[in-house]
């Protein structure tokens, strides 16, 4: 087998094998874990470029395998086989700026399902927020104009739901969360 | 046709008045009815006369599976129970209720398609099926125990595999309101009684044989393999309740709650379910946690795990073990249901002191599990709990219980929401104790009229979720607007029919939804997103009579329409597709008798429309659509005022429930006027015996 070949397959293991434990792997992971098993020299850094290409091709040539990035630009990778992309944009927005993680969440159940989404998925995996980072979110949205769309409602047993008014009126945003808490529930 | 499958071929009857036992040919008499309900409806439309009531000797009780029941088909494990129904008001009309378990295959294993049941026996009585060896056993000592010890009993007599489905005190007191169950848990509702009234305690069933698949064996293992991948979790929803990282989509409303790191904290070791990809099908019993389901993330430390039916990879009978309840209420701390028997005890009270998900709120399930799966009470789709809250919050207990009997009740228990109260109703409910206990264990209808209340007062109360003749909605205008409605008028008792609520709540986007939905009833308008309902057109009335239709196919085949159908599946490479024609491929595969989809329906048309025809024969009159396909008044109210077809309601319109009803009955070929199917329509079907019988009784339209 090739060097070139080895490398590729080493490339598309690492990625592979984050993805199944459900995370993204950073372009400088992969280029450490290859170092850690000595397909790369640590100091010799006229490698990186040749790093680059293989990254690059290896990607190109195993069609389950994506690149995604943030805001920061930095390339994110991940294999399809077992991350779905709306998987790895959580993840990426998670580590960005939770505030427009939970925006999109809202604005794209309220969009394609169309329901609110009850507050305490967000501490559920892979958002993993605590109630308290939830509540001090919500605050900081409230006087955010990028924001304005997020809403809340709340059920007859308390539950709070957000929406977006962008896509759900208000009074269809409360009949669907009092459904999706009380009513489906009382109807199994 | 190549040699017979699936049926074993016989079908057993016993006369408990001469104690006769005897056979008969399945393909000979009912392969046109397939088995289950098929053969329940046949049975009671050829032998049990207009006119008899559900405790006479002459009624006849069906316990009928089907030619998929104990193969290796997924979702194989349900039997129809068929019989006049005690609980349908004002008049009793035929009704089945369907159980799982383990009792469809063995029946099957011992060499049997369906038992049918006749006479009464001049002392209790109970029946042993040991393979070909049947036999009518003194019951006498099994009398006035619960089931719990009436199915241990017979299990030492005939052995640890034996299925036995009992019936508790409830149903030897003769309350209309109980149950005959299998399998520790699983239950059909309203014929417990009718046992009862036949001095039947049980039926025990031992099988050694196994179920001959006609077709190509490597075939059928594929067949079987794919409609596995087809499977969701329970109530077939298709995406998981939160993201997972195989998952493009989710709702937090599925069933489908498995995740990295959720665990069941009660086995040893500990559990951890995973994340579930659906193509590892090995994984699929890790999907349903229906404690943790209902009664939130706290239920996980007491799930101990899944339980459920013959060939069923569901499992959605979650298994639960709380110790606290030992000690508090003396019960095993072991308990395992789904839906409406998990919630059981919990549902009678409108409060608990640590919230509706809470400690007490799970020991309510326990208290009420141990209670009603022993004493074999039912809850008709919760309507029981619901009726009594009404009744004790409305004032009306007060004012029809004497004032001993009222204080006999720690109402102060009650209202602060103590579990402990249940040992108080529950069992004076079963031995028909007192006015309370007498009136609740009638059935809505027979209680309302026995205690002088108008049905109007039930059928304007949205929170009652009522329907008619003493039963409740199952999956109505909230789960698929127009044509649930149309659903819940159908039967004689709550409709049971899942096949549009599977697919409406599979948490798929709706423009998926829609997507799949033009493939299947011709147009993406078939169905809506909930509570923004458009104007009824024919492809939801198509949908309503493919949800029946499969809804009987599926009780005749012994599958599961709790599960069914699979029209939608978890998998993103098939666009989210099912296969619509899983039950036929099964089917002809097993059975070797070839038929498609489409000519499947039609069997399971006649089926259904011989339930029309009895249902018309006995209530002695065609107007079915004024006098029994009815509609309750909330559909048609809106507490908060919103008009029908804005959003954010699930009330209907008149007008256009009208049309809903006239387009339907043109689907299936009724008259639109009387709503009952024209002379035309039962030859069509192979039914010309029926139309001549109802043609001589002035009853077709």
């Amino acid at each position: 087998m090739r060097q070139h070949e080895v490398f590729g397959l080493a490339i598309a293991r690492i990625i592979r094998e984050k993805s199944e434990a459900g995370q993204l792997t950073e372009h400088e992971d992969i280029l450490a874990q290859l170092i850690g098993q000595s397909l790369l020299k640590s100091e010799d850094g006229n490698q990186r470029p040749h790093f680059e290409a293989l990254l690059r091709e290896t990607v190109e040539k195993n069609e389950d395998l994506k690149e995604i990035s943030g805001r920061d630009g930095i390339s994110h990778y991940y294999s399809a086989q077992s991350l779905s992309e709306p998987y790895a944009r959580i993840l990426i927005q998670k580590k960005e700026n939770p505030l427009s993680l939970m925006a999109e969440i809202v604005r794209e159940n309220s969009a394609i399902y169309p329901r609110p989404v009850p507050l305490d998925i967000f501490m559920e995996s892979p958002f993993d927020l605590t109630q308290q980072e939830i509540l001090d979110c919500l605050k900081k949205m409230a006087g955010q104009k990028e924001f304005r769309d997020i809403a809340q409602t709340a059920t007859s047993i308390g539950t709070i739901f957000l929406y977006s008014t962008q896509h759900l009126e208000p009074d269809y945003a409360s009949s669907l969360a009092e459904w999706l808490d009380v009513g489906q529930l009382n109807n199994p | 046709m190549t040699k017979i499958g699936g049926w074993t071929g016989k079908v057993l009857r016993i006369d408990l008045s001469t104690g006769r036992i005897s056979t008969e040919d399945t393909i000979e008499k009912y392969k046109d009815y397939l088995g289950g309900t098929g053969i329940g409806y046949k049975v009671i439309w050829d032998e049990v006369p207009t006119g008899t009531m559900p405790f006479d000797p002459t009624n006849k009780i069906i316990f009928g599976v089907g030619p998929l029941a104990g193969t290796g088909a997924p979702c194989n494990g349900r039997t129809a129970v068929t019989t006049l129904w005690p609980t349908c008001w004002p008049k009793p009309l035929v009704a089945s209720g369907h159980m799982g378990g383990q009792f469809a295959a063995e029946l099957k294993y011992a060499g049997y398609d369906a038992t049918i049941i006749e006479g009464k026996a001049d002392h209790p009585v109970w029946l042993s099926i040991e393979d070909g060896q049947v036999g009518i056993r003194d019951a006498r000592h099994l009398w006035g125990q619960g089931i719990r010890r009436t199915t241990v009993e017979i299990s030492q007599e005939i052995g640890a595999e034996a299925a036995v489905a009992a019936i508790g005190q409830a149903g030897e007191n003769l309350i209309p309101m109980s149950v005959v169950m299998n399998s520790f848990s699983h239950s059909a509702g309203g014929v417990g009684a009718v046992l009862g009234s036949k001095n039947l305690k049980a039926i025990g069933v031992r099988g050694t044989g196994s179920v001959r698949i006609s077709g190509n064996k490597e075939e059928w293992e594929k067949l079987v393999k794919f409609h596995l991948s087809l499977l969701g979790a329970n109530n077939q929803h298709v995406v998981p309740n939160t993201p997972q990282p195989w998952a493009e989509y989710y709702n937090t409303s599925s069933r489908w709650i498995a995740s990295r790191g959720r665990r069941w904290e009660a086995s040893s070791p500990a559990i951890e379910t995973g994340t579930c990809e659906p193509h590892r099908l090995n994984r699929i019993s890790y999907r349903t946690n229906n404690a943790a389901f209902y009664l939130g993330d706290g239920a996980w430390k007491y799930t101990v795990r899944g339980n459920g039916c013959t060939g069923c990879p569901i499992r959605c009978h979650t298994m639960i073990k709380v110790p606290q309840t030992a000690a508090k209420y003396g019960i095993p701390e072991v308990g395992q249901n789904t839906c409406g028997g998990l919630n059981f005890g919990r549902a009678f009270f409108k409060t608990f002191p640590d919230g509706p998900r809470g400690e007490t709120a799970i020991e309510a399930c326990m208290v009420g599990m141990h209670l009603a799966d022993d004493l074999g009470i039912w809850c008709n789709y919760g309507q029981l709990q619901r009726d009594f809250i009404k009744l004790y919050y409305g004032g009306m207990i007060k004012k029809k219980l004497d004032e001993k009997e009222f204080k006999s009740y720690s109402w102060d228990k009650y209202e602060k929401g103590d579990p402990s109260f249940l040992f108080q109703l529950l069992p004076r409910i079963a031995f028909k104790e007192g006015e309370l206990g007498t009136a609740l264990g009638l059935g809505t209808g027979y209680m309302l009229e026995q205690w002088g209340i108008p049905e109007q007062e039930w059928t304007k109360d949205y929170n009652l979720l009522y329907w008619k003749m003493g039963h409740p909605k199952h999956h109505s205008n909230e789960d698929a607007g127009q044509c649930g409605v149309i659903i819940n008028t159908q039967y004689n008792r709550d409709a049971q029919c899942h096949s549009h609520s599977n697919f409406t709540r599979n948490g798929l986007p709706i423009g998926v939804q829609k997507r799949l939905a033009a493939e299947i009833w011709g147009s993406p308008d078939a169905i809506d997103a909930v509570s923004a309902y458009s104007l009824m057109n024919i492809h939801k009335a198509k949908m309503a009579k493919w949800s029946l239709l499969r809804k009987e196919l599926h009780d005749s085949l012994s599958l599961c329409n709790w599960m069914g159908p699979w029209v939608a599946s978890p998998l993103k490479e098939r666009g989210y597709r099912g296969d619509d024609s899983i039950e036929s491929l099964l089917y002809s595969l097993a059975t070797g008798d070839k038929k498609n989809h489409q000519e499947l329906d039609q069997v399971a048309e006649r089926i259904f429309l011989l339930h029309r025809a009895l249902t018309i024969r006995d209530m002695g009159t065609k107007e079915m659509r004024t006098q029994h396909d009815t509609i309750p008044e909330w559909v048609f109210k809106d507490v908060s005022g919103k008009t029908p077809f804005t959003k954010g309601t699930i009330h209907m319109d008149k007008e256009d429930i009208e049309m809903a009803m006239d387009i339907y009955y043109e689907v299936m070929g009724w008259d639109k006027k009387t709503g009952a199917p024209s002379a035309a329509t039962y030859h069509n079907f192979g039914l010309g015996k029926a139309a001549e019988e109802l043609s001589k009784r002035g009853l077709l339209p």
